[in-house]
């Protein structure tokens, strides 16, 4: 059979196994399992283990827990509500203030915690209900904490940038560095909207100004500068060449962990487990499907379906922005049904060759990749964020968030478009800090 | 990138079988979490090891990645006990009760032949390497057969957990993909 015909036949077989409910994993090992066998025999089944064993042999692999770990860490205490309070405290003489501190809560926190769902749920707890109460439209009060939570998967530390790192191959320092300037994009824009519909269509005591007085604001730094200063120096530490991602994310770990036993007395053993039971759950999920992937990859590379791609791609006499316009909608339709790790596992190492070779920067296209995903992330069927905001203020119709988190999306579209016509705004400050790419 | 919401857990109906094999695959989920605690013990070590003592690491780097294997691997029943395996629920939403019954008996059963393939071939992997002496070309040399367990004894538990599953299905413990009538 032609490779590409049966490139296409994998995707539609593939789609159909993933939408079965069973789960992302063992799909890709499913599917992997019945080409080979049907193309290369039985005994092409040999290999898999050690195909699977090698792609999990990878010691960059092990930041992936450990950011998990410091995530679930902090997302264990109370520091999504003490950042919050800590924003809006310092925020308050802007009108309509709460909902730019609320999108700077979900910023720094989905940063810290990496997690878009525990950003939605830390902030959200809080933020959403005190926002309605003061008079905020329910859309932009849900939909502000559903877009700023997907922030976490483009703003460093971030797990997604991680697995992008491992699946292509590139430098996880830069691909971090990458995301820095398009998040504060994301955040610009989505908190130009929210404070455009607000002064619109709030009431007028949005923009009433609340006080604090300077010992308000001073008391609640000491809860919230700690963590802060542990991301910042795990990052120092990356980029000072002092160690390796995976070294200063083990140690960051640790440090969370510290921290949160101390400053907010998590020294029960069952909250410590907690932490570790959930860190243990998302590292696993993500470690299998990382595993499986690497075996999904060698059966298309063995059928030679990944060769015959990209030299069919290459022969196309297409404009290299109209490609990337197709890559895009491609990415948009996955993302509303798959979680941003599989998404990328599955497409990066078939379409990296392809935009390399039309002349795209790898570290641009993940941020391209990432925010697609965070599309996926507030939008349906998924929409992970939706339904964790849905949980936490369920008299909130499904509709209304669904219709505030929209126009977010349209703030993304825009970051999308803007990436396209200056790529700097992602290239820059990698260049700048570690020199061009080779 | 703990998630916050509800956790959902396999059911056994008060079988004494399949409580056992979630007993087993929730202990086996437990060693995974010591090990990941373990592999941040020996990253910190071998960081102080090598910035403060200013000393060469030997083995370190080595036993981290295979440490986390380990945990990858014995995690994978647990997290099938906890529902953790993440997955699309598109299509048994859209089904009737019956078919969904179906689908989900299907999809386990291929899954189960599946992961069988990948224990019986990953136990030829751990056979080889243990019958001939494999060992992996470092410094450090370390005897491949111990690494290489954690594949079959990883995918065996699964394997386990993912029969009692469709056990659990069949005997009408635990409706289909966990959904409720209306897809909830």
């Amino acid at each position: 059979m032609d490779p590409l015909v049966l490139g296409l036949l994998v995707a539609l077989v593939t789609v159909a196994v993933l939408f079965s409910g069973v789960s992302v994993a063992t799909g890709l090992l499913i599917v992997s399992a019945g080409f080979l066998i049907i193309f290369d025999g039985m005994r092409s089944l040999e290999l898999l283990p050690e195909i699977f064993f090698g792609k999990l042999n990878n010691f960059a692999l092990l930041s992936i827990p450990m950011f998990i770990i410091m995530g679930a860490a902090i997302s264990s205490t109370r520091a999504g509500a003490d950042l919050y309070e800590a924003l809006e405290r310092w925020l308050t003489r802007v009108p309509g203030g709460l909902v730019i501190s609320n999108l700077g809560a979900c910023a720094v926190f989905s940063a810290l915690s990496g997690s878009s769902p525990a950003t939605c749920a830390a902030i959200g707890k809080m933020g959403i209900p005190e926002m309605r109460k003061r008079g905020y439209p329910d859309g932009v009060a849900a939909g502000s904490i559903a877009a700023g939570g997907t922030l976490g998967i483009l703003i460093p530390p971030s797990v997604t940038m991680i697995v992008y790192g491992i699946a292509t191959e590139t430098s996880i320092g830069r691909l971090f560095l990458a995301g820095v300037m398009p998040g504060l994009l994301l955040v610009s824009l989505f908190m130009a909207w929210s404070l455009f519909y607000t002064w619109r269509y709030g009431s007028a005591d949005v923009l009433a100004v609340r006080h604090y007085t300077w010992k308000q604001r001073l008391e609640i730094l000491p809860r919230v500068l700690p963590f802060l200063v542990i991301i910042v120096g795990v990052l120092y530490a990356m980029y000072g060449g002092v160690a390796t991602p995976s070294e200063t994310a083990a140690v960051g770990a640790l440090l969370c962990v510290l921290l949160a036993v101390i400053l907010y007395r998590m020294w029960s053993p069952k909250s410590l487990w907690v932490v570790l039971r959930d860190s243990t759950r998302e590292s696993v999920m993500i470690m299998f499907i990382i595993g499986a992937a690497g075996v999904f990859a060698y059966m298309m590379s063995s059928l030679q379906i990944t060769q015959s791609i990209a030299g069919w791609i290459g022969t196309l006499d297409v404009n290299r922005w109209v490609l990337m316009g197709i890559i895009n909608v491609f990415l948009l339709i996955a993302g509303f049904f798959l979680p941003p790790v599989a998404v990328i596992l599955m497409t990066a190492p078939i379409l990296l060759p392809i935009i390399t070779t039309a002349g795209f920067d790898p570290y641009w296209f993940a941020v391209i990749l990432t925010i697609n995903m965070e599309i996926g992330l507030i939008s349906p069927p998924v929409g992970l964020n939706l339904y964790v905001i849905n949980g936490i203020a369920p008299d909130i119709p499904l509709t209304t968030i669904l219709k505030g988190s929209l126009p977010f999306v349209g703030c993304m579209v825009v970051a999308i478009i803007l990436l396209c016509i200056f790529p700097e705004i992602a290239t820059w400050l990698p260049d700048y800090l570690m020199g061009e790419a080779r | 990138m703990a998630q916050p919401l509800s956790i959902r857990v396999a059911q056994h109906g008060g079988n004494s079988v399949l409580k056992f094999i979630g007993w087993l695959s929730a202990l086996s989920g437990i060693v995974a979490a010591f090990l990941i605690v373990l592999a941040v013990a020996i990253t910190c070590q071998m960081i102080f090891v090598r910035f403060v003592l200013n000393d060469s690491t030997i083995w370190q780097t080595e036993m981290v990645v295979y440490l986390m294997i380990a945990a990858t691997m014995l995690g994978l029943p647990y997290v099938q006990l906890l529902r953790g395996h993440v997955n699309v629920e598109l299509l048994p939403m859209m089904l009737p009760m019956g078919l969904r019954k179906v689908l989900a008996v299907v999809t386990l059963s291929v899954a189960i032949a599946v992961i069988g393939a990948m224990l019986f071939y990953g136990y030829s992997m751990w056979h080889e390497a243990w019958s001939r002496g494999w060992r992996s070309d470092t410094v450090w040399g370390v005897k491949l057969w111990l690494p290489y367990l954690a594949i079959p004894v990883g995918f065996g538990l699964y394997l386990l957990q993912l029969i009692a599953d469709l056990a659990a299905l069949l005997f009408g413990y635990e409706k289909p993909f966990q959904l409720d009538e209306g897809g909830n």
